[in-house]
């Protein structure tokens, strides 16, 4: 058994991780055994969306569903229904807007229609007839640059706006944003529940204003005559069908760009939010700032559909933008699959489907049932009315049994075979591993961590009350105390989570108490977490690239883009996310593309530090790093740090298996009751009396 | 009209439509207070009392504002109304705890907010589509005399929404205080491990939050109908809004929190009218929530917990 100070019961017993002795790698084998979703037998459905999603299906449907759409306005002459497809196209360029907000980055907007209105508004008013201040020689420039023209009237010479569609187009865009980020500003720093309240109110408040300033929007009449765009001396005029291929351009346009910056640096960091903010702020990922982008791009989205939509309807009233569009995408995006840009396609397709022809048929054909049957309950059925009371229940039933949505971001990945499964874990060499962990430079003489009379109280409850801590470069240190003596607290206070009340905390000698979490991963201090903090959704491979976050640079420019600088980046990022799985052997390897919740829980902890490491860390802090492994696990782990040290990592670890500290430990801090009750060499703290205390006084029979 | 005048009145008027704030804001901050979700169907569950209190009224024979009552018969026909409304709604807020809710409990992120504007819009179409979209006059058994004190009038319907307002919220304070299941609840709102662990039945509490939560709804809709004499099916949006932002206001989790906010809101609401156009009062409320968050996001009685890691 392993030797244990720790009086209370071993973490993996409580959590009910089994069979500790066995190899954790039959873990996934165990489950699949008890039935937990690994290889379930999939309906005729399901076979059939996982033949789309193939790349063989793929390579066949997306070039046939291509010529499909482009062939469509030549095959279907109904203007009628062209004019549906274009509409549905508008709801599939908002939906993709906010993906990107609520999927993508777990944002919930509920007030997206209003960016959506301002994108119209600002085409609507520069194109139209509504604002037309009296002429004067300032508006000549503008006139030259064909931006107005000067109009005749009875009452004097008029600005016209006249503002090409096409120059409009990312003015919207940026207006639009520009709005995301004034009200996304105040409300993103703080949880995201508010939003969606803010959002909401903001929501309701944007068709008010637009019905309370005439001036600009013509109140509840609305806009009229809007400039339709012309393009090479070609009018759009009032036929649907150049509308549609825009748009088709439009979509295929969002398309790309949400794909490229979803497999992106920026995408994964808006991913690690979703999945779990405290973590992700824990890879050095500024929340704040990378919300606001995500909400600012979702609105820039929408104001462009906003231009599009309006100029071909040719009018804009405040009622098109209220509540019950920002519903209508958001069931789109919830019932093709939050996060999946194809599901979010399908689904807005799906949606207008149902409104334009499906719901009228059921209801003629619910009729003619009634005419039929006699009954006439039957003859009151109005399904088309009924539209949001379908979207309410498609939202209520997705959630409650297709949290995915119709086509998921992304899928279980198959089981390891039996041989990779019992292959024996070959233990990693960091010293072959890897070129550097870290690059900078480090004076020896200087400790690495000091921590300097620190408390922290919540209300009543001193959790911390002054406690010293010196790391010296090179060293492991072993914080250990008994459930409830602060040592979790004193990593929060390290890592940022928590400022301290009282107290420095020098890293190489500048202070970082006080910093943003994010900011104390750069400075060089990175973290894993007691209760494992993985991002369970996206696969172990991302789980490592996110700890790549601060240490690269790419934006929204070059992710989009691909530029040479930003491919070279993601390419060295990748490399770099396979060296430090390597220092695992093949613990981890081979499951990169595992999604993180299927894996071990000892792998997970594995992946928590390759995740740390992947941040370029002076110093790690390691939570219990070896709860929940068997003893050979435990050895295997024990190894792995050491090699750390030996590469200019300083290690401060909590840690309960008594044999773990003493093989590695260089010094051991006791904390009890919030206070360093004895610090020495592992043999030291053994035998003090102070230590014995702690443990045994509370609960001896535990200990005994 | 003297200012003084006109700000006594829109201070009655104030404290009428805050006393039903008040009521509503109380939902979401319980609610909120035990299982940290912004419960959108509660919007809707307040428009549904208001007409389950007019069709309960209709079906004791009272229409529009003709028939009224004094003395005893008044108030136990109010008694009644209110009762069996809350008990009704109440009934609805605990359905949509098991059916829809409880199987989300645990699930993290957007998918229980995103599931609880799932059911309010069902609420509201159920209401939409059986009842139509035209405004309801709601039976007002109340006798329509008024009061008058100079110019500022005050009618017996106000008195009345105050004493009902004063004793759910007395009662409320009493059973969060005093009974067994009111410390439970408490003791969740801290910290749900620790109150399991020392053997709350964590599941009630959550059902018995959100059975009250929706009865003050309810009680809020009844209100709502005495007040205005009116109710539609679209009214849970801007009230719930508000409500929203009392709750916010007081510090979201804090029941007096709740009660102060929703008098706040309900001040700004009648006495803003003296200062800006009614046209813009949403946006005043509306700026006032974002202020909040932006300077005091724990509210005017709320407290900082700390982040759990």
């Amino acid at each position: 058994m392993v030797e244990t100070l720790r009086p209370d019961e071993d973490d993996a017993q409580i959590t009910g991780v089994a069979d500790k002795d066995q190899n954790d790698d039959l873990d996934l084998l165990a489950k699949g055994r008890k039935g937990v979703a690994v290889a379930r037998e999939k309906g005729p459905i399901g076979r059939a969306f996982d033949w789309l999603e193939s790349p063989a299906g793929k390579r066949i449907m997306v070039p046939v569903l291509i010529v499909l759409v482009i062939a469509f306005p030549f095959i279907d002459h109904n203007e009628g229904h062209v004019d549906a497809a274009t509409n549905a196209i508008s709801l599939a360029l908002l939906a993709l807007g906010l993906n990107i907000v609520i999927g993508f980055t777990g944002l919930l907007d509920l007030g997206y229609a209003a960016f959506f209105a301002i994108g119209a508004y600002t085409y609507g008013a520069l194109s139209s007839y509504q604002i037309h201040p009296d002429w004067s020689p300032f508006w000549e420039p503008f006139r030259t640059l064909g931006l107005v023209e000067q109009l005749h009237t009875t009452a004097g010479d008029v600005v016209h706006f006249t503002v090409s569609f096409w120059l409009m187009l990312p003015i919207s865009a940026i207006v639009a944003a520009f709005f995301g980020f004034l009200f996304g500003a105040p409300t993103l720093r703080l949880k995201g529940d508010y939003l969606a309240i803010v959002t909401l109110g903001f929501g309701e408040i944007v068709p008010i204003v637009a019905r309370n300033t005439p001036y600009i929007t013509n109140g509840a009449q609305g806009l009229n005559g809007v400039t339709y765009p012309t393009i090479l001396g070609y009018s759009f005029g009032v036929s649907t069908r150049p509308y549609y291929f825009l748009g088709l351009a439009l979509i295929a346009f969002l398309i790309f760009v949400s794909r490229r910056l979803k497999d992106s640096r920026i995408g994964r960091a808006w991913l690690a939010i979703r999945e779990d903010e405290i973590a992700a702020e824990a890879m050095g990922i500024n929340r704040a700032r990378l919300k606001l982008l995500a909400f600012a791009i979702g609105a820039g989205f929408a104001g462009m559909t906003g231009t599009f939509y309006v100029a071909k309807l040719q009018t804009a009233a405040p009622e098109m933008f209220g509540f019950p569009v920002s519903v209508m995408v958001l069931v789109m995006i919830v019932l093709g699959g939050l996060g999946s840009v194809a599901g979010v396609v399908l689904g807005a397709l799906i949606l207008q489907l149902l409104q334009s022809w499906f719901l009228q048929d059921l209801t003629d054909w619910i009729h003619a049932l009634g005419k039929l049957t006699g009954l006439s309950f039957l003859l009151k059925v109005d399904l088309v009315q009924s539209i949001e009371l379908i979207f309410g229940v498609i939202l209520v039933l997705m959630m409650l049994f297709r949290r995915q949505g119709l086509i998921p971001e992304r899928h279980e990945t198959t089981a390891l075979s039996h041989a990779e499964q019992t292959a024996v874990p070959t233990r990693g060499d960091i010293k072959t591993a890897l070129p550097a962990l870290h690059t900078r430079k480090i004076d020896p003489s200087k400790p690495i961590l000091e921590v300097v009379g620190v408390k922290k109280s919540f209300g009543g409850i001193k959790a911390v009350r002054g406690v010293d801590i010196t790391v010296e470069p090179g060293q492991i240190v072993a914080i250990i105390g008994p459930n409830g003596s602060g040592k979790t607290t004193m990593f929060n206070l390290i890592t940022g989570l928590y400022v301290p009340d009282e107290g420095k905390i020098l890293l190489a000698g500048k202070s970082v108490a006080g910093m943003r979490p994010d900011k104390i991963v750069s400075e060089g201090i990175a973290r894993t977490f007691q209760n494992l903090r993985v991002f369970p959704t996206l696969s172990l491979f991302e789980n490592a690239l996110i700890g790549g976050h601060p240490r690269t640079s790419n934006g929204v420019i070059g992710s989009v883009f691909h530029t040479p600088k930003a491919v070279r980046e993601e390419a060295a990022t990748r490399e770099k996310v396979m060296n430090i799985l390597s220092i695992f052997g093949n613990r981890l390897t081979p499951r990169r593309e595992h999604l993180a919740r299927t894996l071990s829980y000892a792998n997970r902890r594995r992946l928590e530090i390759a995740r740390a490491l992947m941040t370029e860390p002076v110093l790690l802090l390691l939570d219990e790093p070896t709860a929940g492994m068997n003893e050979t696990e435990t050895l295997e782990l024990t190894q792995q740090i050491r090699g750390l040290r030996e590469r200019g990592v300083s290690v401060l670890m909590i840690e309960h298996k008594l044999n773990v500290v003493n093989e590695i430990a260089d010094k051991v801090i006791v904390l009890d009751h919030g206070e360093k009750i004895a610090e020495g060499l592992p043999a030291d703290i053994h035998n003090n009396r102070e230590v014995l205390r702690a443990y045994l006084g509370r609960t001896a029979t535990a200990a005994a | 009209m003297s200012l003084f005048e006109t700000f006594t009145q829109q201070l009655i008027n104030g404290l009428s439509i805050g006393a039903m704030y008040a009521l509503l804001a109380l939902g979401f901050t319980m609610v909120y207070g035990i299982i940290e979700l912004i419960n959108f169907s509660h919007f809707n569950i307040f428009m549904v009392g208001s007409f389950i209190a007019m069709l309960i009224l209709q079906a004791m024979g009272f229409s529009g504002q003709a028939y009224t009552l004094t003395g005893l018969p008044l108030v136990g026909v109010m008694v009644f109304t209110l009762l069996a409304t809350m008990f009704l709604t109440g009934m609805i807020g605990v359905l949509i705890e098991r059916l829809a809710l409880r199987p989300m409990r645990g699930v993290s992120g957007t998918a229980p907010m995103i599931t609880t504007i799932g059911v309010s819009y069902i609420l509201f179409n159920i209401v939409f589509l059986s009842q139509g979209a035209n405004s309801k006059n709601f039976p007002n058994p109340i006798p329509p005399v008024q009061w008058n004190f100079g110019e500022i009038t005050l009618r017996p319907r106000e008195v009345i929404l105050w004493i009902i307002t004063l004793l759910l919220m007395l009662t409320l304070q009493y059973f969060v205080r005093y009974t067994k299941l009111g410390k439970a609840m408490q003791a969740t709102a801290q910290d749900q491990e620790a109150a399991r662990m020392v053997g709350v039945d964590v599941d009630r509490v959550i059902v018995t939050t959100f059975f009250i939560g929706s009865a003050l709804a309810g009680a809020a809709g009844f209100i709502f109908g005495i007040y205005y004499n009116v109710t539609r099916e679209d009214i849970g949006f801007q009230a719930g809004l508000f409500a929203f932002t009392a709750a916010v206001l007081g510090g979201i989790g804090s029941i007096p929190g709740a009660m102060l906010g929703g008098l706040v809101i309900g001040f700004v609401k009648s006495l803003g009218t003296m200062v800006v156009a009614e046209k813009w009062i949403d946006v005043v409320v509306f700026s006032l929530l974002v202020l909040v968050l932006m300077f005091r996001p724990t509210g005017l009685l709320g407290v900082a917990g700390p982040t759990k890691s």
